[in-house]
């Protein structure tokens, strides 16, 4: 569905006033910032405000830049909620009502292209908030949410008025944009497991040891990675003392501005060609025969436009077309695959297409994004998220039954938890592309057999439609479970 | 002063006076000179009268 037209954010929320009784339930991840605290209640995302958090607000609303930036969807649209006193609770003087993210995601989860994206957007809010004196308290990267392959900052509490000194959001940004993004365009290292590992990101100390020669003459590692490191390390004096010394010293808008400049120029500089693997180049070496794919995609269409989803998994989607098929018929598609190359091209030839509702994430089913930080709550895993209503599983059993050595009926058990709906692909053990899999293992998989398969599947689903391409080796299903 | 829940460092603070260029450049010549002035006040004599003066307006 190709979005050429940016629609007014705020339309889409619902201005009812009257909260869903109830104390609501508060976000596992929202609980640092004393002065505001976003609440789930029947299905709304609404956000308490002290005093303090409440003024802010009113400053930001009263922008230009705010209004400019929602109606472009660069910002979650933001409204007030009238409620009285009584129904905040104790401490808190306001409520503001958030539009909903389709799919919560986390940073260890995009493609480079999503992260430099997301850096850059969150620095041409804050410079554009600075020309209102306003600023962002700080730099994070789960600032930022995604629609589809559009970036939007969500977290509006972090914006407050600007009073002189320089960005208090500087390091983390540093932790959670620049350095993954530098780890990736300077050293081809992924930096998922980095920020999978630590939600505060790469150390602005650690990325300063891994710098080659090389790389010290890189634009931004010298100022943002070398003589960082050298100050966090020797720099004395408690942090508001240094920063009224700086904003006393002179340090004002201009010179935040001219920071934000210089930090934009690196972000647009960064940039990685994703290697040729042997999955970005499936399109042209899969042994599928033309007839073979107009086949796959007619069936994936059907069972999508009659089972009108509102979210779809599409699980190992490689290049993305069975996932496009599926957007024509659901709100949401979230097209996950292990390999970042894989997820980066088809992210930009999402972006050049303008789909709006396919979401591309780098995932390993095998060993999906776990529940991090606080209590192991405060950033849920990628299976306590809302579970889809289609999912798509075409090509992928047989990497999670022989690459990654799960048992095939612990593969059907944990689709049919998945979703309702399944289109699944059985590749058969004389197909050319298992069979070469099978050869480099000296397990025999004996429980890897279209018999087993359908055995399994008996277990949980009903079979609604079955077909047999032609190659002969490769069969779908459409399933539903029971 | 501003309260912000997050510890920003002040390294990275004032690693951004290198960051903003030319901007930043004044404010590295005023924190210089801040510091030179502030030295040199702490290199006079203790009994000296100017010091003390010094002392007495910094403290309020």
């Amino acid at each position: 569905m190709a979005k050429s037209a940016v629609p007014d954010r705020r339309i889409g929320l619902a201005m009812t006033p009257e909260i869903p009784a109830g104390p609501g339930c508060p976000d596992e991840g929202s609980f640092r910032d004393p002065d505001s605290q976003v609440v789930h209640t029947g299905g709304r995302v609404l956000r308490r405000l002290s005093e303090t958090g409440r003024s802010d607000w009113d400053a930001l609303s009263r922008t230009t830049f705010f209004e400019r930036a929602v109606a472009a969807g660069r910002l979650v649209g933001t409204v007030d909620v009238a409620v009285g006193r009584e129904g905040l609770g104790d401490g808190w003087a306001g409520l503001v009502e958030h539009e909903p993210i389709p799919f919560v995601t986390y940073p260890f989860e995009w493609t480079f292209g999503m992260l430099a994206a997301g850096a850059a957007l969150h620095l041409e809010l804050l410079r554009e908030a600075l020309a209102e004196d306003i600023t962002t308290k700080d730099g994070y990267a789960y600032n930022l949410q995604w629609r589809g392959v559009e970036p939007v900052f969500i977290d509006i509490s972090s914006f407050t008025p600007y009073h002189g000194g320089p960005w208090a959001g500087y390091r983390q940004f540093c932790e959670t944009f620049l350095n993954p993004l530098m780890l990736q365009s300077f050293m081809n290292v992924d930096f998922h497991p980095w920020l999978r590992g630590r939600l505060e990101g790469i150390p602005v100390q650690h990325m300063r040891r891994l710098l080659s020669p090389r790389d010290l003459v890189r634009r931004g590692a010298l100022r943002h990675v070398v003589l960082h490191a050298l100050l966090e390390r020797k720099a004395h004096g408690t942090t508001p003392s240094t920063r009224s010394a700086l904003a006393d010293a002179g340090f004002g808008r201009d010179a935040m501005i001219a920071t934000v400049d210089k930090l934009l120029g690196v972000v647009r500089t960064l940039s990685w060609r994703p290697e040729a693997s042997t999955w970005t180049s499936y399109a042209t070496t899969n042994t599928y025969s033309g007839e073979d794919r107009a086949e796959k995609l007619r069936f994936v269409d059907r069972v999508a436009s009659s089972a009108r989803p509102h979210l779809v998994w599409d699980l190992g989607y490689n290049d993305g077309t069975y996932a496009r098929a599926a957007a024509r018929h659901a709100s949401q598609v979230v097209a996950m695959d292990a390999d970042h190359a894989t997820v980066e091209l088809l992210y930009r030839s999402l972006r050049s297409a303008r789909v709006g509702n396919v979401l591309p994430l780098v995932v390993d089913l095998a060993d999906p994004s776990p529940s991090l930080g606080w209590r192991n709550r405060e950033r849920p895993g990628l299976l306590e998220r809302p579970r889809p209503d289609l999912v798509l599983c075409l090509a992928l059993l047989h990497h999670l039954a022989i690459v990654a050595n799960i048992p095939l009926p612990q593969v059907v058990e944990w689709l049919a938890g998945l979703a309702e709906v399944a289109v699944v692909e059985f590749v058969d053990r004389h197909d050319p592309m298992v069979a070469q899999l099978l050869a480099n293992k000296s397990v025999a998989h004996a429980d890897y057999s279209l018999a087993r398969f359908q055995h399994e599947v008996a277990e949980y689903f009903d079979v609604e439609a079955r077909e047999e391409l032609s190659s002969g080796t490769r069969a779908l299903y459409a399933l539903r479970r029971r | 002063m501003l309260l912000l829940y997050l510890d920003a460092n002040s390294g990275s603070l004032i690693a951004q006076v290198a960051v903003a260029g030319f901007a930043g450049a004044a404010v590295a010549a005023k924190l210089s000179w801040r510091r030179a002035s502030e030295r040199l006040r702490r290199n006079r004599a203790p009994g000296d009268p100017e010091a003390q003066a010094d002392g007495e307006k910094r403290g309020s």
